[in-house]
């Protein structure tokens, strides 16, 4: 049939992205996007580094990769970069290798009808003006018609980091494809996850590596499995490099010594990752160091609300969220899971009134061995072990606790106090620490990190002494018994 | 479903097995491509996402890409691609024998195996046009690849053999994070649990065999030049199926005096020891009436594998009273032999070459053990009992648009 209309070709756009069935945030972030502009009636086709469900795959790494990709990249009329350093840079921290390998990028951004490229990661060191790999990383990013960035703070440290003109790089909205992938309500993927359904859950999920920073919510969580509270720590080991193997089983022992922590590692499908997040109460990012959070937006999607720690551009993308709670350090992540308890979670102690205590002895020290013993059933800063668990009798929680007593009265140390009523002291103070602030800061999270190992070996040790004493006694128990028959 | 009146078959059903057609060989995708065909019987609009390929070595596209009706069923065929891919090789190996893979590893043996980006991006683009999609079997990328991308439409006619890859992490969200398994035994399902701690919704629906009408096992003889007794094999003939080792183990038989010959169908080579020269029959692809005069003609028929979840071969033996023997390694088929009394199981060759001595030597007996078996298969694997329980998890497990 001719009606005499002339159909436009449909724009062909070429997506540069590692894609599904490979498990990856940037792959899963791709594929919405690709979903939402096939959607649109253009023509997507998506290149991958490796093997996928991509229509074509390329090692785009160094200078062979980058001119492989320039064959192809005149095809389209449109190409929309996924950029990750890892993707194009042999060894992206090499200086010499970045710069020979920017310089063979240049080559397929150049040729490109109508470039865009969405940064996930850079290190803004790479654009250095007064090095020549800085120098080419500059020529390489004034190629773009457009470079997208998810938060202001990227945008504002990507344009000052590398020169670039400012009207070329965009804000977009980080989760502005996502689409939920489960259909499950709380209940019912609870149940499939062996989560008792009035469990209060704290999640961290995602690639399990030291940036991710789950080592410090398993820290925070401990001796908060109060009355079901539990603390699960969901992902898989990115790579096989040693250091994040070791990571990830350092973390296993760690949530091991912790009541109600478990890390589950393994695969994790979009299905899983969603599932996991509509069955948490609140979702947990302890990150160390992050550009922007695709779990912060998928946590958003269902309405979770979650912690995570102020670096990176999480600030400025927890700003358009309603329920961020952001913290600044570990003792403020405490503080704000210990928050987000929900009061009927925490055991209720009974009336003083209705203390009996016993006939006769130390009034005080009974009282004192109370106050211990009540105390332990409830989450605090500094207490460590399992709330309310921490030893079978009455008294037994109460000598624990007296052995670490010492050290859980320092209190927690801080960075030094930068007030005064006169603002150019306050000002002075600042600068000073700001300055000092690399040689200060790392000394006051290991003093407090000493502190709570501290405590918990105090009191793990009080512990096995009194579990020893029983068994003691338990074994002079039946000698007595056997030679009493025997006497008989 | 009878007493709760028509199920509500609102919606397309996509039926997504890796191969169909004419001339392809492979149980699960049998069973989906007649599945398939009596489901839009029942008034369900059925469609088969499917490669252009037939054949699991090569994966060559040997048919053309786009919408077809084949067999009755509406068919949308996509380019498989097979790549040359120098990592295949060792990690198919690592892979079988179970050896430690992390998950990046595992990750590229799924995508260095034969993909189908067209199909992936049709169901990207149209997965709301399906209520559901149904992927047989669970190893192969269509099912791993389609199933992740729309988990609440996907049911997984599974196909779980205790075999390594079953064990891998990648299958796990395959096997719990999905709408719904279907299973055709018992073992199959227990295997599962062992498998997958938490298994996506379930259940198991047996699985259906064709009846035939009748049987010309003289005919059959005459028409292909067979000796008057032999032993059968039929369908893959390759080392995952225990082919070699059975037909090695055969050989050193005939060596000793057994006086049976080989008569083989089905896909892959046959490299016959030379001891066989003479003694070995390949009849290549057969069709299905010749097929069913096969089993019917045959002293006995062998199931090597140790990998099944079903074995229809098994059956369709049993219907012509034919007995088995079977690879004690199959909980599924041993456990078929257990109920029905109508096969044995061997669990090294020393067994093997007995079982095949007492069809040898003592025909009757042999055929008396077959006795049960056409009851067993009739009582438990019809097809109305089968399509009952898809609809039932069709219906519990999807939403009607």
């Amino acid at each position: 049939m001719d009606d005499g209309a002339v159909t436009a070709p449909r724009e062909r756009v070429l997506m540069i992205s590692p894609y599904p069935p490979v498990r990856d945030g940037i792959a899963s972030y791709a594929l919405q996007t690709v979903r939402a502009l096939r959607r649109e009636g253009l023509d997507v086709e998506v290149l991958s580094p490796g093997p996928s469900a991509a229509h074509h795959h390329l090692d785009l790494r160094g200078p062979r990769g980058a001119l492989a990709l320039a064959k192809r990249i005149r095809d389209y009329d449109r190409v929309i970069v996924q950029f990750h350093p890892d993707f194009f840079y042999t060894e992206p921290g090499r200086a010499k290798a970045r710069m020979v390998e920017s310089a063979a990028l240049m080559v397929p951004f150049a040729l490109a009808r109508r470039l865009e490229v969405v940064v996930h990661e850079i290190d803004g060191r790479f654009g250095d003006p007064r090095r020549p790999d800085g120098q080419v990383a500059r020529r390489l990013w004034h190629l773009p018609e457009s470079i997208k960035v998810h938060t202001a703070s990227e945008r504002d440290a990507f344009i000052a980091d590398f020169g670039v003109d400012p009207a070329k790089v965009e804000l977009i909205a980080h989760g502005a494809d996502f689409r939920p992938h489960t259909h499950l309500d709380r209940a019912a993927a609870r149940a499939s996850l062996d989560i008792e359904p009035d469990a209060f859950v704290f999640l961290a999920i995602g690639f399990v590596q030291p940036s991710k920073g789950f080592d410090r919510a398993v820290e925070a969580f401990d001796g908060l499995a109060v009355a079901g509270a539990r603390l699960d720590v969901v992902g898989s080991v990115r790579t096989d490099e040693p250091d994040m193997v070791r990571y990830a089983s350092d973390l296993v022992e760690l949530a091991e010594g912790v009541d109600g922590a478990t890390v589950h590692l393994g695969y994790v499908s979009d299905e899983l990752f969603d599932r996991w997040i509509v069955a948490a109460d609140v979702v947990v990012l302890p990150y160390r160091a992050i550009w922007s959070s695709g779990v912060m937006e998928r946590a958003a999607l269902f309405d979770r609300p979650v912690i995570a720690t102020r670096v990176g551009g999480l600030a400025e993308q927890a700003a358009a969220r309603a329920d961020v709670r952001l913290v600044d350090d570990d003792a403020e992540l405490r503080a704000a899971m210990i928050e987000r308890l929900p009061l009927e979670h925490v055991p209720a102690t009974a009336s003083w009134t209705e203390e009996v205590l016993p006939e006769g002895g130390d009034l005080r020290t009974g009282l004192q061995e109370r106050v211990r013993e009540r105390a332990s059933t409830r989450p605090s800063l500094t207490r460590s072990g399992a709330a309310g668990t921490r030893a079978g009798s009455a008294s037994s929680a109460a000598e624990v606790a007296q052995r670490s007593a010492p050290l859980r009265r320092l209190p927690y140390l801080g960075p030094p106090d930068t007030n005064h009523g006169r603002r150019s002291v306050r000002l002075v103070k600042r600068v000073l620490r700001k300055a000092t602030a690399f040689q200060v800061d790392p000394l006051l999270a290991r003093v407090n990190e000493l502190q709570a190992a501290t405590i918990r070996a105090l009191e793990a040790e009080a512990r096995a002494a009194q579990v020893r004493e029983v068994e003691t006694r338990g074994v002079e128990a039946r000698d007595g018994r056997g030679a009493e028959a025997a006497g008989s | 479903m009878s007493s709760t009146g028509a199920p509500d078959r609102r919606g397309r059903i996509g039926l997504v097995p890796a191969r169909f057609g004419e001339g392809m060989v492979g149980g699960a995708e049998i069973v989906l491509a007649e599945m398939g065909r009596r489901l839009r019987d029942r008034g369900w609009d059925v469609e088969v996402l499917t490669t252009c390929a037939l054949d699991h070595f090569g994966w060559e596209n040997v048919l053309p890409a786009g919408e077809s009706v084949e067999q009755g069923l509406a068919v949308r065929r996509f380019p498989a691609v097979f790549d040359d891919d120098a990592e295949r090789g060792w990690l198919n190996h690592a892979v079988a024998t179970g050896q430690p893979l992390g998950l990046v590893e595992q990750q590229r043996w799924m995508n260095a195996n034969m993909r189908s980006p067209e199909m992936y991006h049709h169901l990207l683009d149209h997965g709301d046009e399906y209520r559901a999609l149904v992927f047989a079997p669970y190893m192969f990328w269509p099912a791993y690849a389609g199933s992740q991308l729309l988990p609440d439409k996907s049911v997984l006619l599974a196909c779980l053999h205790d075999e390594p890859a079953a064990y891998l992490d990648l299958f796990a969200p395959v096997l719990s994070g999905i709408a719904g398994l279907l299973f055709m035994t018992e073992p199959e399902h227990e295997l599962a649990h062992r498998v997958s701690p938490k298994l996506a919704p379930h259940s198991v629906v047996g699985c259906g065999v064709e009846i035939p009408e009748s049987y010309d096992a003289a005919g059959f003889k005459e028409r292909y030049g067979l000796p008057d007794r032999f032993v059968l094999y039929a369908g893959r003939r390759e080392g995952a199926k225990g082919w070699e080792d059975m037909l090695a183990a055969f050989g050193r038989a005939v060596e000793g005096g057994l006086p049976l010959s080989l008569v083989t169908f089905g896909s892959g080579e046959v490299h016959p020891p030379a001891s066989l020269e003479g003694k070995v029959f390949d009849l290549g692809f057969l069709p299905d009436a010749e097929r069913d005069n096969a089993f019917a003609a045959a002293e006995v028929y062998i199931q090597s594998s140790r990998y099944e979840a079903f074995s229809r071969t098994v059956m369709e033996a049993w219907l012509a009273g034919t007995p088995v023997i079977a690879n004690g390694g199959s909980d599924v088929v041993r456990w078929h032999c257990e109920r029905s009394g109508a096969g044995l199981v061997y669990d090294d060759e020393a067994e093997f070459v007995e079982c095949l001595r007492l069809v040898a030597e003592a025909p009757e007996l042999a055929r008396r053990l077959a006795k049960g078996g056409r009851d067993y298969v009739l009582e438990h694997y019809t097809w109305e009992q089968m399509l009952d329980g898809v609809e039932k998890g069709l219906v519990e497990w999807t939403t009607a648009p």
